[in-house]
């Protein structure tokens, strides 16, 4: 909320300077956002008076004016015609410089000396008015400069209330914080006014049809006002505080508006028939034009102000086009109501519609200061619209609000505070905020609470005042007793930092991918109904759209060589369950070259035997075991000669390979592009945790190689398992050294060459006993998958 | 004979001398201590000679020969030397070059933060809990006391899945969630991603959370100030200073904003501080009584505090980061630096 420091000082008396100001507030739950210095950077423009007008000898739209400034009289030639002898007006003496940028000299004009100008407001960039002179109230000092005689320098605090603190949404309830901080008195404006003699209740009446929705509806009506203009200060208060300035009566709710937080509306009284009020609900389909033109469908449970035959406002949300004060308007009724916080929510909600009225009635309005508000707009009218007030006013409070009475428990309040506050400090500090207390007994006090604090219901709500009133800075930091418990990661937390530091230390980098995604028909999905945009509509089942537009980013960004990853959740809608799966996938990306540029390496592509070597560290590093990679043709993302399904214990966990070209079309991605996604929870489910270590042998091992020739569609892995199956107990480990096609292997052939490691943790093998061995396992192996040797 | 001896010892130095490589002093040793070498037919000659002198000469012989062979040793060792430093001089890099670095991964700056954050909190007692992303109404608004229509569903910008079901707009929920499976004492934080529908410089449809919940018989807002000034002079330095401030949250009362001194300008106002010496950097407070009732806690008995701290909010003052949406567009330039 905007609010002027000059207008708060009218309720309160401050020393502090303003940023001082905005601290103590701040320090007080009102968090002072930001404190704007209004400059009207006016030299030479000062307070005169017109003492005599007459016309001008040659012109006969300017008159010639003498201009009192006090010590000295001026000639002024003005074009205007609004002003009289007698006006204090704005004077720009030579020198001025005017914010549009005119320079005031001295000057002649048909013939008559001009010494300065009198200004409008639009002139003065002070205001909007441009329709003639600025015309001052009567009295203020004459040769005073203007900024300082209007009060035109000010200071406009943001201050940001919390929802709790509806009372704090107008001017007087910041001064009566202000008050309680610094010690000083909170100064209501006097509200006293001339009544006519004829009994409202004659002229008018009010029924609320349903109490729940509006428990307290007032009225008062004033007759014979003139429309026109609102005085200088009041409309530049009002936009102070945001608000545009329409008319003398409109700007006159609103200021009440924004002095008490009490929200008013004005109806011209002719227009509304039967000249009465009836308060109730919308039928469902209505439709009502409100106060800004647009056509808004109503609902049963829309409470709408109705005169005899018609709705006329939507209540406590926004006025009607059918009742608005217009120029024509000489009869006004004033409205000031308590309506329901929920229902006004919920209707504003409904209709899209939030407006300074409803933004207060949603949070809870001073249920007790209804007529006062009222009384405070009527003086105000007649002060300013002229007009009579009828006696009296109309108030309808079928179901009353009493005020609360809570106790107080001083022990409680320093048991929850881990303070050690007496009972007098604690009294004062609720007395400074208008609590009515008295105590009940050693410990505790009772409390009534003034209608304008509805957020006060509870013991704990005044504990946090006292808290708040004392200063949280002045309760004692202290370190809690706590018992000592096994703190510490859970098992699957644990993981998850392994995976990621292994991942991180073969190169890839972690990103952080927004959990929502665009649609896609594989799986059951969960929809956003109120997506920001299409392409984050759903919660993602798949972690690789978010790297594939990762890596798009980074290609775009000629960031070629990229390997990333991310450890996070997907959703999948279960059927008659309200919450979705959530399950924790790990995926990562690869492509471009292996090493990076570099000057050293060779400028080799990643392929799938570097993703897939990532697996095979990461799952050892994470003593997942058991696992395995099954050829598939049937992934539909990944290319069917190059991709697999991860199999751990008989498990299938993921997926990995190269991502199909189709797929890339849609990212604007090229070929190459290697990918994996795991089901982490399952990798959870079957990493072993009590690994033994496996004894080191004394002996030396000996090595034995051997270089097959094989048809294309032999698999690295069928000679592997051919191998172990023939061999006896001092093969110790089987390894591939060269994969080879060309000149020396005929077309749809290729060289397997394995390295055969003897190991004996017993003795010393000799070369002649490893060399039987060898010979009888290759020619076995010949045999069985019909390979030939490559000599 | 003695003359003979001190001749060729002499003579044999004299060599040893200007012999500058290993072959020329093989030479030197063959021509004097070799089978057919000088001094070897010396000593042979000691024969020929008295048997009362043949023991000095004999003694004085082999003197001589030990001596040279020392000799011989050091002049070995010294071309040696000699030949290791020239080789040396040949063999510099240029060490300027860069080095052979096989690229390594980073973990990802909220990730980095995160971490740190849950390490503080583990050093302090607190176990870690986790919740679902996709969250009831009930748990994200109900049970935290924000009943449906309450004017602080305001301060949640919230993507719905139904009327029941949205994604959790604060890591909040899983206080309830904990609470309801667990009795105090209960000391816990509960890292994790939350969801708001906005998106600007400072905002992000998704963004991450610490929340941490600490209850138990007896637990004041003097506590909550202990824990999360251990918290910010961990993170941030002992000599941050921070300062409590009320506030409002609908599920703690008294609820208080916690600001810390700016760490850009240490308190002299700046513009990432607007000017204040201080920055928001964690939402706290005493959890409300109607929240313990909702989870079935005897509000009367139990007391305790609760916080929530945006982890992106930490690491852009930790890392001097302006635009929120960098976490997430994840440019490797930008990944690669941490």
């Amino acid at each position: 909320m905007k609010v002027s420091f000059n207008w708060l000082r009218e309720y309160v008396d401050i020393d502090l300077a303003p940023d001082e100001l905005g601290e103590d507030l701040t320090m007080a739950g009102f968090e002072v956002e930001s404190i704007s210095k209004v400059d009207t950077n006016l030299n030479n423009v000062v307070v005169g008076k017109i003492v005599s007008l007459k016309p001008h000898p040659n012109a006969d739209k300017l008159s010639l004016c003498q201009v009192s400034t006090g010590g000295h009289l001026y000639s002024v030639v003005c074009g205007a015609a609004n002003m009289i002898s007698g006006d204090y007006v704005a004077l720009a003496l030579e020198g001025a410089l005017l914010p549009n940028g005119v320079k005031i000299k001295n000057t002649k004009i048909r013939g008559e000396l001009s010494q300065g100008m009198m200004c409008s407001e639009e002139e003065l960039k002070i205001g909007r008015d441009s329709q003639g002179i600025l015309i001052l109230q009567d009295g203020l000092e004459l040769g005073k400069d203007i900024a300082s005689a209007l009060n035109l320098e000010d200071y406009i605090f943001e201050i940001n209330i919390t929802p709790n603190r509806p009372d704090c949404l107008s001017i007087i309830g910041i001064a009566r914080e202000i008050a309680s901080i610094t010690g000083k008195i909170l100064k209501i404006p006097k509200i006293e006014f001339r009544e006519g003699n004829e009994k409202i209740d004659k002229l008018t009446s009010v029924e609320i049809h349903d109490p729940e929705l509006c428990p307290r509806y007032s009225a008062s009506l004033i007759t014979d006002v003139t429309i026109g203009l609102s005085p200088f200060w009041m409309r530049r208060r009002l936009e102070s505080a945001g608000i545009r300035p329409i008319s003398n009566v409109v700007d006159v709710t609103n200021y009440v508006l924004m002095e008490f937080g009490q929200p008013l509306h004005a109806f011209d009284f002719d227009l509304l028939s039967e000249r009465r009020i009836v308060v109730q609900r919308a039928d469902d389909g209505d439709i009502f034009t409100s106060l800004d033109g647009m056509e808004r469908p109503l609902f049963s449970d829309t409470l709408m102000i109705c005169d005899g035959e018609k709705p006329v406002a939507i209540g406590g949300i926004m006025g009607g086009l059918n009742s608005e004060v217009s120029e024509d308007t000489s009869n006004v009724l004033i409205e000031s109501a308590y309506f329901n916080p929920t229902n006004i929510r919920k209707t504003s909600k409904k209709l899209g519609l939030q407006t300074e009225a409803s933004y207060r009635f949603e949070r809870g309005v001073d249920y007790g200061g209804v007529i006062r508000t009222l009384n405070r707009a009527t003086q105000l009218v007649l002060d300013f619209c002229g007009g009579k007030a009828a006696k009296g006013v109309v108030d309808q409070y079928p179901s009353p609000i009493f005020p609360k009475e809570i106790s107080l428990s001083i022990n409680k309040t320093n048991k929850i505070l881990g303070t050690s506050l007496k009972k007098g400090k604690v009294k004062r500090h609720l007395k400074g905020i208008e609590l009515d207390v008295k105590d009940l007994d050693r410990d505790k006090v009772i409390v009534k609470i003034p209608s304008f604090r509805m957020d006060l219901h509870r013991e704990i709500d005044l504990i946090e005042e006292v808290a708040r009133l004392d200063g949280y800075n002045n309760i004692p930091t202290t370190t809690p007793v706590v018992r000592v418990n096994t703190a510490g990661k859970n098992p699957a937390q644990v993981l998850q930092d392994s995976a990621k530091d292994i991942l991180a230390s073969m190169g890839y980098l972690s990103v952080a991918l927004l959990n929502l995604n665009v649609e896609h028909p594989y799986k059951r999905f969960v929809s956003i109904k109120n997506p920001l945009r299409e392409d984050q509509s759903i919660m993602r089942t798949t972690l690789i759209p978010g790297l594939l537009n990762t890596m798009k980013t980074n290609v775009y960004n000629k960031n070629l060589n990229l390997k990333l990853f991310e450890l996070g959740t997907v959703f999948y809608s279960v059927e008659h369950e309200k919450l979705p799966k959530e399950k924790k996938m790990l995926s990562a990306l690869a492509t471009g070259l292996r090493y990076g540029e570099s000057w050293s390496f060779p400028g080799e592509g990643i392929d799938f035997y570097d993703i897939k070597g990532s697996l095979e560290n990461l799952f050892e590093g994470l003593n997942i075991m058991n696992f395995s990679f099954l050829p598939t043709p049937d992934i539909p993302y990944l290319h069917p000669g190059k991709s697999s399904i991860i199999m751990v214990d008989n498990t299938e966990i993921g997926t990995v390979g190269e991502v199909r070209s189709a797929v890339l079309e849609g990212y604007e991605l090229s070929n190459n592009i290697y990918i994996f996604e795991l089901d982490f929870d399952l990798m959870v489910k079957h990493t072993f945790s009590d690994k033994k270590i496996k004894p080191l042998s004394k002996y030396p091992p000996i090595y034995r190689d051997i270089a097959l020739i094989v048809d294309e569609s032999v698999q690295f892995k069928d000679i592997y398992n051919a191998i172990n199956k023939l061999s006896n107990k001092l093969v110790d480990n089987i390894q591939v050294f060269d994969v080879y096609r060309g000149i020396s292997v005929a077309h749809g052939k290729k060289s397997l060459a394995y390295r055969i490691k003897y190991q004996s943790y017993e003795r010393t093998l000799t070369d002649k006993e490893v060399n039987n061995i060898h010979e009888k396992l290759v020619s076995n192996l010949v045999e069985k998958v019909g390979a030939r040797i490559r000599e | 004979m003695k003359e003979e001896l001190e001749r060729l010892f002499a003579e044999a130095l004299a060599k040893l001398k200007s012999a500058v490589e290993e072959r020329q002093v093989a030479e030197i040793k063959t021509e004097f201590l070799g089978k057919k070498g000088k001094i070897t037919a010396l000593l042979r000659g000691l024969v020929n000679i008295s048997q009362e002198q043949r023991p000095v000469m004999g003694r004085l012989t082999n003197e001589v020969k030990v001596s040279l062979e020392e000799k011989i040793k050091e002049s070995l060792a010294g071309i040696r030397e000699r030949k290791r430093k020239e080789d040396l001089l040949h063999e510099s890099l240029d060490i300027t070059l860069p080095g052979r670095r096989v690229p390594i991964g980073r973990k990802h700056p909220i990730t980095e933060v995160c971490n740190e954050i849950i390490g503080i909190f583990l050093g302090l007692g607190f176990q870690i809990s986790e919740g679902p992303e996709v969250e009831l109404d009930y748990y994200n608004f109900e049970a935290l006391n924000i009943p449906k229509d309450h004017p602080a569903r305001d301060m949640h910008d919230t993507f719905y899945i139904s009327d029941e079901v949205l994604l959790r707009t604060h890591t909040s929920p899983v206080q309830i969630r904990v609470m309801e499976k667990q009795s105090p004492p209960i000391q816990i934080i509960a890292p994790g991603k939350a969801f708001r529908c906005d998106s600007d410089v400072s905002h992000t449809p998704m963004f991450h959370q610490v929340e941490g919940l600490m209850v138990g018989n007896n637990i004041t807002f003097g506590d909550l100030k202990g824990i999360l000034t251990i918290f910010v002079h961990q993170m941030f330095g002992d000599k941050t200073r921070l300062r409590f401030r009320p506030s409002f949250f609908p599920f703690t009362e008294p609820s208080a904003e916690v600001d810390m001194q700016c760490v850009i300008c240490r308190g002299k106002g700046c513009r990432v501080c607007s000017f204040s010496g201080w920055l928001e950097i964690l939402g706290s407070g005493m959890v409300d009584p109607e929240v313990f009732k909702i989870v079935g806690y005897n509000p009367n008995e139990i007391t305790g505090f609760a916080f929530g701290l945006g982890i992106e909010r930490v690491a852009m003052l930790k890392y001097g980061i302006n635009d929120i949406r960098m976490f997430f567009e994840n440019d490797m330039r930008f990944l690669g630096q941490f």
